[in-house]
């Protein structure tokens, strides 16, 4: 067919020049370079080690730390290979990790967030890593309970947490000044903060610029007094068939979110732009995970003091705390046993007090091992960094119950989506803060049962 | 004098300001990407935000190129991107002459059924593509990226169009001089199209430039990822630094602002040339 004559090379003038020629010349050896420039990047040098496969989502320098943590383990010892691989967002992730289950080109370790914990848990494709605590009588006690506990269902631990993370306020110290307040007092209860708010607001400036696009903000303020998000445990006991959004802790929590913006103490803006707005002093408190703290101090250098309290919650509350979110480490039951063995050593290696001191200093999560708190290294990262003290204080006081672990359900982005957008109407006006709860609790009890039956198809 | 003169009519001043304001809103994200790559993150966080970055801070680059391979990522999405321009080229040519030239029976519906392909959503065919692909253990290598978008409906669309456009006469005469169908492809109807030519590849080149989850799940190794995967592995799940990003964002774009800036004339007459046909 491809009779090349002379005319042919017609095309290539069309064809708009240089990318083409590099193209053609790469055309011939690109399959065969790439393959051996893969292995020799991998196992050749170390024999017959073992290689485990590390699937994870960290961006940024993050992902910088996930190579030097796999780097450095692979130096430690000669029988293990761990090559870290960056697979876009968790969503993405887990997309192709369900579409390459059963596969050889699956990882051994999966990093996966908190909210995929459903998924991840019914598909039936994780070896729990309880069966490895077990086997060997590793002392689980030496990790912080408060972030391990997110991770146990039905009183098995499936995965080991890696990237933990929880909920902030942030303020600005200058601000609460400028306006009679003291900075060293931030508010505690809603109605403290309702009244702060109303204070630091004057001259075009808000008093709080609260992600409202961001479900994850609602559900902490509502585990925080102490309440579940759906029935049977908060998904913890077995599967929820039910979502309890519409629980008076959940009807306040939309109440102070509408109060706010109602009387125009608040801007209502999604995550990003509300951490743009106050790091342009636009209004004196925000949200934002313990893990923008770096950022978000970064981002005020030079401008204003920046402090950290803990998550207001009304006066009358009961006794809950904010849950750890972030992500965990997973071992496929589809690889052979002696990756999975290996992959478990990894994870061993990985919550050792010294990596997690380096690990914290480095990303801002917690470290899991209660030992790193005395890591000298992170005691002087304390002292520089006092407002990341708090965090760790409000992980402390956290109540150790069901509501105060976080729910486990298997639909997480539909149900917030449905949040947010009840959220969203109630802002506008269109619905009060029970019809707003009311209806969202209703359809994410919908899409609960349409998960259930899924799973028996 | 008189052109002069009628430059200045109110119906072409209001064309000037209508392009003016067009162009700024085409110009403005390229501005707004630049300008902020090279802003240092408490500019970038400040109310209002500066028009230009003063001083130019270059380490967002620095930071960038050091985070992730970037220039490794430029290199692969030059063949990928390379490669699909070339393969969309000749099987959109081919198909489209056979669709434009040749009279055999189910022409048209065979063309409404590849038309209809234009409706299925990239989304839909994304795994079953991906699950064929790795099967063949194409997975980690360039063929496996490039070839399931080596031909696309649209392409042999625009250029079966544009072939309809040529000549009647232009083949009846070729016919005569007993010219058969391959040599009057390759010398008449390809030199002829050059326009269509030149807007399918700069089009398909861009496509294949910005493509992201195809490239992620197609690649386990860090050495074949291209450009779209370098600009996610500098997000974060928690915050965003906007001046890395975009840092970023502009190393990438460059290439294809200077393919674009090659392609232009090429482009232009391909969308002039079909508007003022006889």
């Amino acid at each position: 067919m491809w009779k090349k004559d002379g005319r042919f090379r017609g095309l290539q003038i069309t064809a708009s020049g240089l990318a083409l020629t590099i193209g053609l010349a790469a055309c011939g050896g690109g399959e065969t370079e790439s393959a051996t420039l893969a292995d020799s990047a991998t196992a050749s040098s170390k024999g017959d080690a073992v290689k485990v496969v590390w699937w994870h989502s960290m961006g940024g320098n993050n992902g910088k730390v996930v190579d030097k943590l796999a780097a450095d383990f692979n130096q430690s010892q000669a029988d293990i290979v761990v090559e870290p691989i960056f697979q876009g967002t968790y969503g993405e992730s887990l997309t192709k990790l369900f579409a390459s289950l059963g596969s050889d080109s699956g990882p051994a370790i999966m990093q996966m967030n908190f909210t995929s914990s459903g998924p991840m848990i019914d598909t039936g494709a994780v070896t729990p890593v309880q069966q490895f605590i077990d086997a060997e009588q590793y002392d689980i006690g030496q990790l912080d309970p408060n972030i391990v506990g997110n991770y146990i269902y039905r009183d098995t631990l499936y995965s080991m947490p890696y990237n933990a993370s929880n909920l902030l306020l942030y303020y600005n110290k200058d601000m609460f000044r400028d306006a009679g307040l003291d900075p060293e007092t931030p508010p505690r209860t809603f109605e403290e903060l309702m009244a702060a708010a109303q204070q630091l607001t004057k001259d075009g400036v808000y008093g709080t610029a609260f992600g409202s696009s961001d479900a994850w903000f609602i559900e902490q303020f509502i585990s925080n007094q102490g309440a579940e998000l759906v029935n049977n445990g908060n998904g913890r006991e077995d599967q929820a068939t039910e979502s309890l959004l519409d629980s008076e802790a959940a009807v306040r929590t939309f109440a102070l979110w509408r109060d706010l913006v109602k009387h125009g103490y608040g801007l209502n803006l999604n995550s990003a732009d509300s951490h743009k707005a106050f790091l342009s002093e636009q209004a004196a408190m925000t949200l934002a995970s313990t893990a923008g703290l770096k950022n978000l101090l970064d981002g005020s250098e030079g401008k204003f003091e920046l402090g950290t309290a803990f998550l207001p919650k009304p006066a009358d509350a009961k006794e809950g705390g904010v849950y750890v979110s972030g992500a965990s480490l997973y071992i496929m039951n589809d690889r052979p046993e002696t990756e999975q063995q290996a992959s478990w050593e990894f994870i061993k290696y990985l919550m050792e007090p010294k990596q997690q001191a380096y690990f914290h200093i480095n990303t801002g999560y917690f470290p899991v091992p209660k030992a790193s708190y005395e890591e000298p290294d992170v005691i002087d990262n304390l002292k520089k960094y006092p407002q990341f003290q708090t965090a760790i204080d409000q992980l402390n006081a956290s109540v150790s119950n069901h509501a105060s672990r976080g729910a486990i359900i298997g639909i997480y982005p539909e149900a917030r989506k449905i949040t947010v957008q009840a959220l969203e109407e109630m802002l506008n006006g269109q619905l009060e803060p029970e019809e707003a709860t009311k209806q969202a609790a209703d359809e994410i009890t919908v899409k609960l049962q349409e998960y259930i039956d899924s799973l028996q198809r | 004098m008189n052109a002069v003169l009628r430059s200045f009519r109110p119906a072409n001043i209001a064309h000037y300001v209508l392009l003016t304001a067009l162009a700024a809103a085409v110009v403005y994200p390229v501005y707004f990407a630049v300008s902020y790559g090279l802003m240092t993150s408490q500019a970038v966080e400040s109310y209002p935000p500066p028009f230009l970055p003063s001083p130019v801070y270059f380490g967002n680059m620095f930071e960038v190129l050091n985070l992730v391979p970037l220039v490794r990522f430029i290199g692969n999405s030059l063949i990928v991107s390379s490669l699909i321009m070339i393969g969309e080229l000749i099987t959109g040519a081919l198909a489209a002459y056979a669709f434009a030239f040749l009279r055999f029976k189910g022409r048209d519906l065979l063309f409404a059924v590849f038309l209809a392909t234009l409706m299925v959503p990239g989304e839909v065919t994304v795994i079953p593509n991906f699950l064929t692909v790795r099967s063949w253990g194409w997975m980690d290598t360039y063929w496996g990226l490039s070839v399931p978008h080596m031909s696309t409906a649209f392409g042999i669309f625009l250029l079966r169009q544009f072939f309809l456009q040529l000549p009647k006469d232009l083949g009846e005469a070729a016919r005569m001089d007993g010219c058969g169908h391959l040599r009057f492809f390759f010398s008449m109807v390809l030199p002829l199209s050059r326009p269509a030519l030149g807007t399918l590849a700069v089009y398909s080149f861009m496509k294949a430039w910005n493509m992201y989850l195809w490239p992620l799940l197609m690649t386990n190794q860090e050495s074949m990822r291209t450009v779209q995967i370098g600009i996610a592995m500098l997000k974060k799940e928690e915050y965003m630094s906007w001046n890395l990003i975009l840092a970023g964002v502009t190393l990438v774009v460059l290439p294809s602002l200077l393919l674009l800036v090659v392609g232009l004339k090429q482009l232009v007459r391909g969308i002039t040339g079909g508007a003022v046909k006889q």
